[in-house]
């Protein structure tokens, strides 16, 4: 059967005579133009890279295992800071229970502590005499001074005068002449002090202290919480700073006795019989955890204030979990900043080449290859769309405008010569600045960009699209179709668009590259598409960073290669286009 | 256009004028008048050619294209087949009438789309008018193919596969495939060489004699004209100068103009001196034409009179007609 229709075919072949036109191979106008174009190389090569951006985009997106905001993370260690001490210089207040100490006094306090001897010095506030009295190295008490009478001397013989309305009580005054004559100028008599203050000449000025405060540089910190309010009594405190400053290794307050252990600059207390664990320590150090809510151990502050007694910068600290940290000390100011390497959770950004990132990340630590295949998909949307749009308004009015002629083309023209005058850059930019002032989300932003940029975009489609139409509108074979009798809309659509179409096509296909590098300026300028969706523009804007631009190449340099081979690919399929639809050129 | 009154004349022309306005300005105000066709009457009988001469830019083609209403005349009177006014037809009327009369342009390369087969561009406006039952569609385009000397393979190919000549067929059977009564041949045959010329001059007179056709028959070549017309039209300057039958003009030609242009028509023999009437000058313009006779300007029998005052076209007999004052005895040419 088939050997028969080749026969038959062949008998007919056999039979055309040499000059039949028969012979000759015959080819539609679209199959030469498609003919000459795939035997243009350039043109070839551009298809080949237009297939790769779009297998690339659109199929990328596919592939990849990550979403294109995906942001990766990295846990590093990093040099934080995790505590801050002070070497306390202002003076902390006790007052005994049941008192207080005005701002009035304080104040005074402050002023007249450089004076203050072993003989106390007094001042006046709140309409009471106070007296402040030095007790040891930065430890003073504060109380409220009564003057009960004078001693005078005449010789060895010493005489009490109280003065009006006071009464002092033999026993008092025998101990004041017991003072006077040994020279002490402090004495106790029933659990009360009394002070003799030298006067005029050989008399001295008798009176009583009522210690209302006590004011030091040292903190004191409990390891148990129990122990807090005994500490922070009046009597423990005074009994062990008094201890501390005599340098004593045991003292008693509230009915218990405690052992002290000196330290530079501070000490350890123990309770009596206790010698293996502190129930406080005492320092002129305050440490303070850097994050609310951490609670510092004691050992810690301990740790903190030994070295920075002893002027260290560095320091190893066992923690709780039997690991040793180590934390290193910064002054800033008067305080030290203790710095200690901890493990955090950060965003990995800037991420080298890996397997993971073949492209790296990016300075939101999102995947840059991930990122250029979504960024594909809307650079070449963005491109298609925008030349749809063009083309659509460009030929409508341009063809109404070419058709008709007359005055429609007059009216239509000096319209797309004021769409001319409208400068480009400056709309764009009030654009992008309103959209943002209405924070118009990313995707809706796509799709305003993309109506604007057509609406800008149309009159160079419609010129030519007129000056097309008007040329051919003269050509003999339209004026043969109205002398046929063809109805306009066949001999719009089958007459004269069939002759605008390629030249059209060529347009639009070079104009989709220039579309891609004028919506790639926007985007990097960013005007364009927002974070977190990605254009290759938007990609190559992290290049306006000059440290990311010199470091980290693997960010902007493939964004870039990816428009400009887009936009030559484009232009080369283009120029193939544009030669193939030449009547001109040889077959 | 009823049968039973078919007119003697498929065309009748009276007084027929045709002016392009020249537009300039801002708003394009008309700063005047382009006289391209000027007071032409002419008649022509059915299965007659009329041939029309004159030199470039005379107003040949302007008459032939507003025949056809395809440019719209500004004055005059053009009747077809004795009652039919194109120029009142309007949109779908008028483009139903249109299959009865077509034309044939001079350039076969720019009157044929190039992105259309040529079976699509001859069968096309059958088709719109449904002048042939479809079923019928393939074996029509096929046998006027033929008529006109085509082949029907070629219906599939474009027109740039095809030479001038097999062009200028393919105009000539999309303008027979519409079964027209009337043809306006607007020098169809001046761009083609000459051995091809008469390949096509042959062709229509075959088509003319098949179909029963009526040629307007624009030419400057005046061979040409002299073998396929029946009549002959001559114009100068957008006015018909003398009009009469093709033996009795070419045997008597009255007009200056004419006998200036036929002294010209080369003749083959070399021993034959030619006494040609050399023209001076040359065609003045027509958006400003010399006022009488507008062709004074190069006349060599011109007067006073030709100056001044406009020729009345005159019937000399045996329907010759001459538009000038020589030989009207009431012009004060010279003989009154």
């Amino acid at each position: 059967m088939s050997e028969n229709k080749a026969n038959n075919l062949n008998n007919n072949e056999e039979q055309l005579a040499l000059d039949d036109g028969r012979r000759v191979k015959v080819l539609s106008p679209g199959m030469m133009v498609f003919k000459r174009f795939i035997r243009n190389k350039l043109a070839i090569a551009g298809i080949i890279i237009l297939a790769f951006m779009f297998l690339f985009s659109f199929l990328g997106g596919v592939v990849s295992p990550y979403r294109q905001d995906q942001v990766f993370y990295k846990t590093d260690s990093a040099n934080k800071e995790y505590a801050s001490a002070v070497v306390n210089t202002e003076y902390r207040f006790v007052t005994r229970d049941g008192s207080r100490l005005s701002t009035l006094v304080r104040a005074n306090f402050s002023r007249v502590i450089k004076d203050a001897g072993e003989e106390g010095v007094s001042f006046e506030a709140d309409g009471a005499a106070w007296t402040v009295r030095k007790l040891g190295d930065s430890f003073y008490s504060i109380g409220t001074a009564q003057e009960l009478g004078t001693v005078t001397m005449l010789g060895k013989i010493a005489d009490v005068k109280p003065n009006p309305g006071m009464e002092i009580s033999d026993e008092v005054k025998a101990a004041a002449l017991q003072a006077v004559q040994s020279g002490t100028l402090e004495f106790e008599v029933d659990g009360q002090t009394y002070l003799l203050t030298k006067g005029k000449a050989k008399s001295y000025t008798l009176g009583t202290v009522a210690e209302t405060a006590i004011a030091s540089l040292l903190s004191f910190d409990t390891y148990s919480s129990e122990d807090n309010a005994l500490v922070a009594g009046f009597e423990f405190r005074r009994a062990a700073e008094l201890a501390i400053n005599e340098g004593e290794t045991a003292f008693e307050a509230a009915g218990e006795s405690f052992a002290l252990e000196h330290e530079d600059g501070g000490a350890l207390i123990y309770r009596a019989g206790d010698t293996e664990n502190p129930m406080a320590t005492v320092s002129n150090v305050i440490v303070n955890s850097v994050t609310s809510g951490v609670f510092l151990p004691m050992d810690y502050k301990a740790a903190v204030a030994d070295a920075i007694a002893d002027h260290q910068t560095a320091f190893e600290y066992v923690n709780a979990d039997g690991v040793t940290e180590r934390h290193t000390i910064r002054m800033r100011g008067n305080n030290y900043i203790i710095y200690t390497e901890q493990q955090t959770y950060l965003i990995d950004m800037y991420a080298a080449p890996s397997m993971a990132h073949p492209l790296g990340t990016d300075d939101h630590g999102m995947d840059v290859l991930t990122r250029l295949m979504y960024g594909g998909r809307i650079s070449l949307m963005v491109g298609f769309v925008v030349m749809l749009l063009e083309n659509l308004i460009g030929i409508i009015i341009g063809g109404i405008s070419g058709y008709f002629g007359g005055w429609v083309d007059t009216l239509l023209m000096r319209f797309v010569d004021l769409f001319n005058s409208i400068p480009y850059y400056p709309m764009m930019i009030i654009a992008g600045a309103i959209m943002d002032a209405f924070e118009v989300p990313p995707y809706t932003r796509i799709f305003l960009l993309m109506a604007i940029m057509g609406i800008m975009g149309w009159t160079g489609v419609a010129r030519v699209v007129r000056g097309q139409i008007l040329s051919l509108r003269e050509q003999d074979f339209m004026v043969a179709t109205e002398a046929t009798g063809i109805r306009i809309s066949r001999r719009i659509f089958r007459h004269l668009v069939p002759n605008v179409m390629p030249l059209l096509i060529v347009q639009a296909t070079m104009g989709l590259g220039s579309i891609i590098l004028t919506e790639a300026t926007l985007s990097f300028l960013g005007l364009g598409i927002k974070y977190p969706l990605a254009s290759w523009g938007s990609i190559i804007n992290a290049a306006s960073n000059i440290y990311v631009m010199t470091n980290f190449w693997y960010i902007w340099i493939p964004a870039g290669v990816l428009i400009v081979l887009t936009v030559l690919g484009f232009n080369f399929v283009g120029d193939g286009l544009r030669d193939a639809f030449d009547p001109k050129m040889k077959r | 256009m009823s049968m039973n009154a078919v007119s003697e004349n498929v065309v009748e022309v009276r007084n027929l004028c045709k002016y392009f306005p020249i537009r300039a300005g801002l708003f394009g105000r008309v700063v005047g008048q382009v006289h391209a066709v000027e007071n032409v009457s002419f008649s022509i009988k059915r299965g007659t050619t009329m041939g029309l001469v004159g030199e470039s830019g005379c107003g040949k083609t302007t008459i032939g294209k507003t025949l056809l209403n395809l440019t719209p005349k500004t004055s005059g009177e053009v009747v077809f087949n004795g009652n039919t006014h194109l120029d009142q037809l309007r949109g779908k009327t008028l483009r139903e009438f249109r299959p009865k009369m077509q034309i044939i342009f001079q350039d076969p390369y720019s009157s044929l789309s190039p992105r259309l087969p040529v079976g699509e561009i001859i069968g096309e406006a059958v088709r719109e008018h449904h002048l042939v039952p479809d079923h019928e569609y393939d074996a029509y385009v096929s046998r006027i193919m033929k008529a006109c000397g085509l082949h029907d393979y070629q219906k599939d190919r474009y027109p740039h596969e095809f030479s001038g000549g097999q062009r200028q067929r393919i105009c000539i059977a999309r303008a027979i495939a519409l079964n027209p009564d009337f043809i306006v041949c607007d020098e169809p045959v001046s761009a083609l060489d000459v051995s091809i010329q008469a390949q096509i001059i042959n062709l229509l007179e075959d088509l003319q004699k098949e179909f029963n056709l009526t040629y307007l028959f624009i030419s400057h070549d005046l061979s040409v004209v002299q073998h396929i017309s029946d009549t002959v039209g001559v114009m100068y300057l957008g006015n018909m100068v003398e009009y009469a039958g093709k033996e009795e003009i070419f045997a008597n030609p009255l007009h200056p103009y004419t006998q200036a242009l036929f002294s010209a028509i080369p003749i083959p023999d070399p021993t034959v001196k030619m006494n040609r009437i050399i023209l001076e000058g040359s065609i003045p313009s027509p958006a400003n034409p010399p006022t009488g006779c507008k062709f004074h300007t190069r006349c060599r029998e011109c007067r006073e009179v030709c100056k001044q005052k406009a020729p009345k076209t005159m019937d000399m007999g045996n329907g010759h007609r001459v538009a000038c004052h020589i030989y009207d005895p009431e012009s004060g040419y010279g003989r009154a």
